[in-house]
C-alpha cells in the first residue's frame, strides 16, 4: 500500500478502499460479461470468483461492505439470467453445481454455489428441498460475522421467489412445502443471529461503542429473515402460533443479547400482521418479561399496544359488517395487556419507575382507543398504578421529575379524552393516584382540570359532584399540609382563584332545592380557603344564591314553601357575606349586602322588609366601622344612597331613619367637597325614593330636597379653594335644574338666578388652567341646556321665565 | 449482440410508509392483495418477466421501507436503478408532500449520469378509498413541474391501472438503460497490473 494512506482520515480511507474494490468488481464484471457473450462459461466463472473475492475483505465498514455487496450481487444477477437461459436450452446444471465447489476460497465458492443452486432449482424443481437444505448448511462454512451475515442475506434474497409455499401435507415430494421453508428460514435466522451476537464479543473492549454502532447497522440483515417468514402465505395463524413465533422467540430469548432482543421484538411487531399479534399476545408479552436487563421492554410493549390500538380503530370503521377486517371479539385486548404489563412490572427489577408509568399511559391510551365506553378499564389502570407505587413504598413525586412528568401525562389523558369532568369523577382511583404528585404537580393538574371544565362548560349538578370536584382541585381550594412555606404570589393566586370562581358559576342543578344543597356544600368547602381565597370564591356563591332566590319567586305558584326557602337563602348569603367581613374585608361585603337588599326588595317574600333592613343596616355598619379612606367613604355612601333610592319595600318607620342616616353620614364626611357632593346626592332620596308610605311611588318631598341642596351651597361656600367652590356650585346648579324641571315647586327661577349669579361672579377670577377650562365648559353646557329647553317648542317655555343667563 | 442478450431492469419503489408500495408490487407480480398490514423493513426485490416492444425483459422490482429507521445499512441498492417509482396515497396529503424529498434523496444517493433525464413514474395509490385528499390535477401539476413525469392513479386493492403503470415503468427503464449501456460498455476504467491477491491479505488471517 502507498505510504500516503497513513495521512487519510478514516472516512477517506474507507472511500478509497471501497473505490479500489469497486474498480476490481467493474473489471471482473466486464470480463464475466465478455466471457459469457463468447460462451466461455469456465472463464466467466473464474472472473466471477475473482470479483467475489473482493467480499473477503475485513477492512470495510458494514455500510461500505454493503455497497460492495450490492455492486457484486447486481452483477451476479446478470450471470444468473444467462445461466438460466442456457440451462433452459438444455445445458446440464448438475455438473456446474459440482464444478463451482472447486473455487479456491469459501466466500466466492458459496456465493457461486447459491447462484448456481438457484438456477438449478428454477430449472429442475424436483430437488428444491434438498438443495435448500444443502445451501443453508453449507453457509455454516463462513463464520466470520460480517461475511457470514452478507452471504446468508444473499441466500435469503436469492431464494425469495422459490421458497415452497404450499400448505403442509401437500408436495411431500422433493419440491417441499411451507414447513420446509419455515425450517429453512428459521435455521438461517438462528445462524445469522449467532453471527450478529458474536460480533459483540470480538475485538477490544475500547471499541465497544463502535462495535455496537456497526451491529445496529447490520441488524436489518437479521431482520430480513422475519420478513421472509411473514411473506409466506401458507403461514397461517395456526402455523404462526405453533411453529413460527415460538421458533423466533426461543432464539431471541436464548441469545441473551440486549441489542438483538430489543431489535428483534420490535421487528416481530412490525413485520407480522395485526391479526397474528392479537392471537399471540400472551406468549409474546411473556417473552418480553424474560428479556435481558438492558432491553427497553417498555418501548416494545408500547409499540405493540399502539399498533393494535390503531388496528382496532381502523377495523371498527372499515370492517364492521363486511366480514373481513373485523376486530376479533374473542381477544380480551385490554385484559391481556393489563395483566402482562402488571407481570412485567413486578418481574423486572431494573425497570425504571417512569417506565412503569409510561406503560400505564400506553394502557390508558389503548383503553380509550379500543374501548371508549369502558371507564372501568381506565379506572383499573389508575388503581394498578397506585398499587405499584404502594408496593414500591413511594408516596410523592416532584412535578418536574421524570416520574412526575409521566404521572401528569397519565392523569391528563382522561381529562383530554372525555372532556367531561363528571366522567373523570367516575374514576374512583383518580384522586388517590393524583395524591402521588407533589403540591406543585397537583396544582398544575388542578388548573388543567378547571380549564378543561370551563372550556367544555361541564355543569356540576349534585352535592356529591361538587364535593368530589372541589376535593380534586383541593390545592386551589384551601391550604395543603405539603404546601411549600413561601410567600404567596398574589397575582398568581388571583389568576387561579379566577378559574375557580368561574367554575363555581357552573354549579347548576336542575331542581332549585338541589341547587340550594349544592351551594351549601360548596360554601362549606370553599369557606375553609382562608382570607386570600374566599375573597374570590364566596362572591360567586352569593350571586348564585341571589339568582336562586329569584328562581323561587318564579316558582311561587308551584312551591308553597318558596317564601321560607327565600328566607333561608338570604340567611345563607348573610352568613356568607359575614364570613368575608370576618376576613377583614369591607368594601366587597358592603357591595354584596347592598346587592342582597336589592334582590330582597325585588323578590318580596314574607317578612322581606325586615331582612332588607338588616342587609342595609349591615352595609351601614361596614361603612361606619370599617371604611376609613375618605374617597372610599364617598364611593360607599353614594352606593348606599343609590341602593336605598331603588328600594321601595320600607314602611315610613324604616325608610325615614335610613334616609336621615344617609344625609347625616354624608354631612359628616371628612372633606368639605365630599360633604357637599354627598349631601347633594342624598337630595334624590327625598324626591325619587319610594316607600310604603308613598305607596311605592316617588316621595317628591320638595322641601327636604331643597334643604339638602341649600346645605350643599353652604358647605361649598366654606371651601377655601375658589376653583373647587365654583366647581361645586356648577354641580349643585345641575341638581337644582334637574329638580326644577321635574317640577319641584320649592325651587324658583330666582334661586337658579342666584346660583348662576354666584358662578358668573367667581368664574372670571379663576386662574386659567385645565381645571378652570373644564369648569367653564361644564357651566356653559349647563346654560346651553337651559337655553335649548327655553327655545324648544315642546317644553313649557313659561317654566324658565325670568331666568338670567 | 445487445438485442440477443437478456435485459435486466432495476426498478426502485419509493414513498412514505403505508402508501401501498408492497401491495402494488404484490398485485403486479403475484396478482394478489391483502388488507393485512406488514411493515417492510430494509429492501427486497421481486422479479417478473415482461415483454416490452417485442423484447423480453426481466424487471427487478425493489420494494423499500418507507420508514427511514428500517434502512440501517443505507440505500446502496438505489445505485444502478433504471427507473424510480414514486408512490403516494391519494387520501393522505402528507404522503404527497414527501414526494419532493423522496425524489431528491434518490437523485443524490443513486447519482445517475443525467439526473434531469432520469425516468421517474408517479403512482397515486388507493383511489378506491374516500375521501380524496389530492386531486388528479394537483398530482399532474407536480409531474409537469418535474419534467413531465408519467402519472398513474392506481388501486392495488382493485388491480386498477397497476398493469398499465408497470408497463410504462418497464418502457421508461428500458429507454434509460439502452442509453446508458453504451457508455458503460466502452470499457472499464483501468486495468491494474498489481497483484490483486495482495489486497485481500490485508485483513485478518481468516482464510474464508
Amino acid at each position: 500500500m502507498p505510504a500516503t494512506s497513513q495521512q487519510l482520515s478514516p472516512v477517506e480511507e474507507q472511500e478509497k478502499l471501497l473505490d479500489d474494490a469497486l474498480g476490481q468488481v467493474k473489471v471482473n464484471a466486464f470480463q464475466v460479461k465478455r466471457c459469457l457473450d463468447k460462451g466461455k462459461l469456465m472463464d466467466a466463472l473464474k472472473h466471477a470468483s475473482a470479483m467475489l473475492g473482493e467480499l473477503r475483505t475485513s477492512l470495510l465498514s458494514p455500510k461500505s461492505y454493503y455497497e460492495l455487496y450490492m455492486a457484486i450481487t447486481d452483477e451476479l444477477r446478470h450471470m444468473e439470467l444467462y445461466l438460466l437461459d442456457e440451462f433452459q436450452k438444455g445445458r446440464k446444471v448438475t455438473d456446474l453445481y459440482e464444478l463451482v465447489q472447486y473455487a479456491g476460497n469459501i466466500v466466492p465458492r458459496l456465493y457461486l454455489l447459491i447462484t448456481v443452486g438457484l438456477v438449478y432449482i428454477k430449472s429442475n424443481s424436483g430437488l428444491k428441498r434438498d438443495i435448500l437444505n444443502d445451501l443453508v448448511e453449507m453457509c455454516r462454512g463462513v463464520q466470520h460475522p460480517l461475511r457470514g451475515l452478507f452471504l446468508r442475506n444473499y441466500l435469503l434474497q436469492c431464494t425469495r421467489n422459490v421458497l415452497p409455499d404450499s400448505p403442509e401435507m401437500e408436495n411431500e415430494d422433493g419440491n417441499g412445502n411451507v414447513r420446509d421453508s419455515i425450517n429453512f428460514v428459521l435455521m438461517n435466522f438462528a445462524e445469522m443471529n449467532k453471527l450478529w451476537v458474536r460480533m459483540q464479543h470480538q475485538g477490544h473492549s475500547r471499541e465497544k461503542q463502535n462495535r455496537e454502532k456497526e451491529r445496529e447497522e447490520l441488524r436489518i440483515l437479521v431482520g430480513t429473515n422475519l420478513v421472509r417468514l411473514s411473506q409466506l402465505e401458507s403461514v397461517t395463524m395456526e402455523k404462526y402460533q405453533k411453529i413460527v413465533l415460538p421458533g423466533i422467540l426461543e432464539q431471541v430469548v436464548s441469545c441473551k443479547d440486549a441489542i438483538a432482543q430489543e431489535y428483534l421484538m420490535e421487528c416481530i411487531i412490525q413485520v407480522f400482521p395485526d391479526e397474528f399479534h392479537l392471537q399471540t399476545l400472551n406468549p409474546f408479552l411473556k417473552s418480553c418479561a424474560e428479556l435481558e436487563t438492558g432491553v427497553n421492554v417498555k418501548n416494545i410493549v408500547i409499540s405493540l399496544m399502539e399498533r393494535l390500538a390503531v388496528f382496532s380503530q381502523r377495523s371498527d370503521g372499515v370492517g364492521s359488517g363486511s366480514g373481513e377486517d373485523n376486530f376479533p371479539s374473542n381477544v380480551q385486548l385490554f385484559e391481556v395487556f393489563s395483566d402482562q404489563v402488571a407481570s412485567i412490572i413486578s418481574n423486572r427489577q431494573d425497570l425504571p419507575v417512569e417506565d412503569m408509568v409510561s406503560l400505564q399511559v400506553a394502557l390508558v391510551n389503548l383503553a380509550h382507543k379500543c374501548y371508549p365506553d369502558r371507564v372501568d378499564y381506565v379506572d383499573k389502570v389508575m388503581l394498578n398504578s397506585t398499587e405499584v407505587f404502594a408496593r414500591l413504598g413511594m408516596e410523592r413525586f416532584e412535578a418536574n421529575s421524570s416520574v412526575g412528568k409521566e404521572l401528569q401525562k397519565l392523569l391528563r389523558i382522561p381529562i383530554d379524552n372525555y372532556n367531561n369532568l363528571l366522567t373523570v369523577l367516575k374514576l374512583q382511583h383518580y384522586a388517590t393516584l393524583m395524591e402521588h404528585l407533589d403540591y406543585n404537580g397537583r396544582k398544575l393538574l388542578s388548573i388543567y382540570i378547571l380549564n378543561n371544565a370551563l372550556e367544555s362548560e361541564t355543569v356540576i349538578s349534585s352535592q356529591e359532584q361538587v364535593e368530589q370536584a372541589l376535593n380534586l382541585v383541593s390545592t386551589l381550594v384551601s391550604d395543603q399540609p405539603d404546601q411549600p412555606k413561601i410567600e404567596v404570589d398574589i397575582e398568581e393566586l388571583a389568576e387561579e382563584q379566577g378559574l375557580l370562581s368561574r367554575f363555581i358559576h357552573q354549579f347548576k342543578s336542575t331542581s332549585s332545592d338541589q341547587q340550594y344543597l349544592v351551594l351549601l356544600s360548596a360554601r362549606k368547602i370553599l369557606g375553609a380557603g382562608g382570607a386570600l381565597r374566599i375573597k374570590h370564591t364566596l362572591p360567586p356563591l352569593v350571586f348564585q344564591a341571589y339568582q336562586l332566590a329569584h328562581k323561587y319567586k318564579d316558582l311561587k305558584e308551584e312551591d308553597s314553601m318558596w317564601e321560607k326557602k327565600c328566607q333561608k337563602i338570604f340567611q345563607f348569603t348573610h352568613s356568607t357575606i359575614t364570613a368575608l367581613v370576618k376576613a377583614e374585608l369591607a368594601e366587597l361585603p358592603l357591595r354584596l349586602f347592598l346587592q342582597g337588599a336589592l334582590a330582597i326588595n325585588q323578590i318580596g317574600f314574607e317578612n322581606h322588609e325586615t331582612v332588607a333592613y338588616e342587609f342595609l343596616s349591615q352595609a351601614f355598619s361596614l361603612y361606619e366601622d370599617e371604611i376609613s379612606d375618605s374617597k372610599a367613604q364617598l364611593a360607599a355612601i353614594t352606593l348606599i344612597v343609590g341602593t336605598l333610592e331603588q328600594i321601595s319595600c320600607f314602611s315610613e318607620e324604616n325608610a325615614e331613619p335610613l334616609r336621615t342616616q344617609c344625609a347625616l353620614a354624608a354631612s359628616k364626611l371628612l372633606k368639605k367637597p365630599d360633604q357637599c357632593r354627598g349631601v347633594a346626592t342624598c337630595s334624590h332620596l327625598f324626591w325619587s325614593g319610594k316607600s310604603l308610605a308613598s305607596n311605592r311611588e316617588e316621595t317628591h318631598d320638595g322641601k327636604r330636597v331643597v334643604e339638602c341642596l341649600k346645605k350643599g351651597l353652604r358647605i361649598a361656600k366654606q371651601c377655601m379653594d375658589i376653583s373647587v367652590q365654583v366647581q361645586l356650585y356648577v354641580e349643585l346648579l345641575n341638581h337644582y335644574i334637574y329638580f326644577f324641571e321635574k317640577g319641584n315647586d320649592q325651587i324658583s327661577v330666582q334661586v337658579l338666578n342666584q346660583v348662576v349669579g354666584k358662578i358668573k361672579e367667581e368664574l372670571p377670577n379663576l386662574e386659567s388652567s385645565d381645571e378652570t377650562e373644564q369648569i367653564t365648559k361644564h357651566f356653559n353646557n349647563t346654560l346651553e341646556h337651559v337655553k335649548s329647553r327655553m327655545e324648544s317648542p315642546e317644553s313649557e317655555n313659561v317654566l324658565y321665565e325670568g331666568i338670567e343667563i | 449482440m445487445a438485442t440477443r442478450k437478456k435485459v435486466l431492469l432495476k426498478v426502485i419503489i419509493l414513498g412514505d410508509s403505508g402508501v401501498g408500495k408492497t401491495s402494488l408490487m404484490n398485485q403486479y407480480v403475484n396478482k394478489k392483495f391483502s388488507n393485512q398490514y406488514k411493515a417492510t423493513i430494509g429492501a427486497d426485490f421481486l422479479t417478473k418477466e415482461v415483454i416490452v416492444d417485442d423484447r423480453i425483459v426481466t424487471l427487478q422490482i425493489w420494494d423499500t421501507a418507507g420508514q427511514e429507521r428500517f434502512q440501517s445499512l443505507g440505500v446502496a441498492f438505489y445505485r444502478g436503478a433504471d427507473c424510480c417509482v414514486l408512490v403516494f396515497d391519494v387520501t393522505a396529503p402528507n404522503t404527497f408532500k414527501s414526494l419532493d424529498s423522496w425524489r431528491d434523496e434518490f437523485l443524490i444517493q443513486a447519482s445517475p449520469r443525467e439526473p434531469a433525464d432520469f425516468p421517474f413514474v408517479l403512482l397515486g395509490n388507493k383511489v378506491d378509498l374516500e375521501p380524496r385528499a389530492i386531486s388528479t390535477k394537483r398530482a399532474q401539476q407536480w409531474c409537469q413541474s418535474k419534467n413531465n413525469i408519467p402519472y398513474f392513479e392506481t388501486s392495488a386493492k382493485e388491480a386498477l391501472n397497476v398493469e398499465q403503470a408497470f408497463q410504462s415503468i418497464a418502457r421508461n427503464a428500458l429507454t434509460q438503460q439502452s442509453q446508458s449501456v453504451d457508455l458503460y460498455n466502452e470499457f472499464p476504467d483501468q486495468i491494474k497490473l498489481t497483484n490483486t491477491t495482495n489486497r485481500n491479505s490485508n485483513g485478518d488471517s481468516c482464510a474464508c
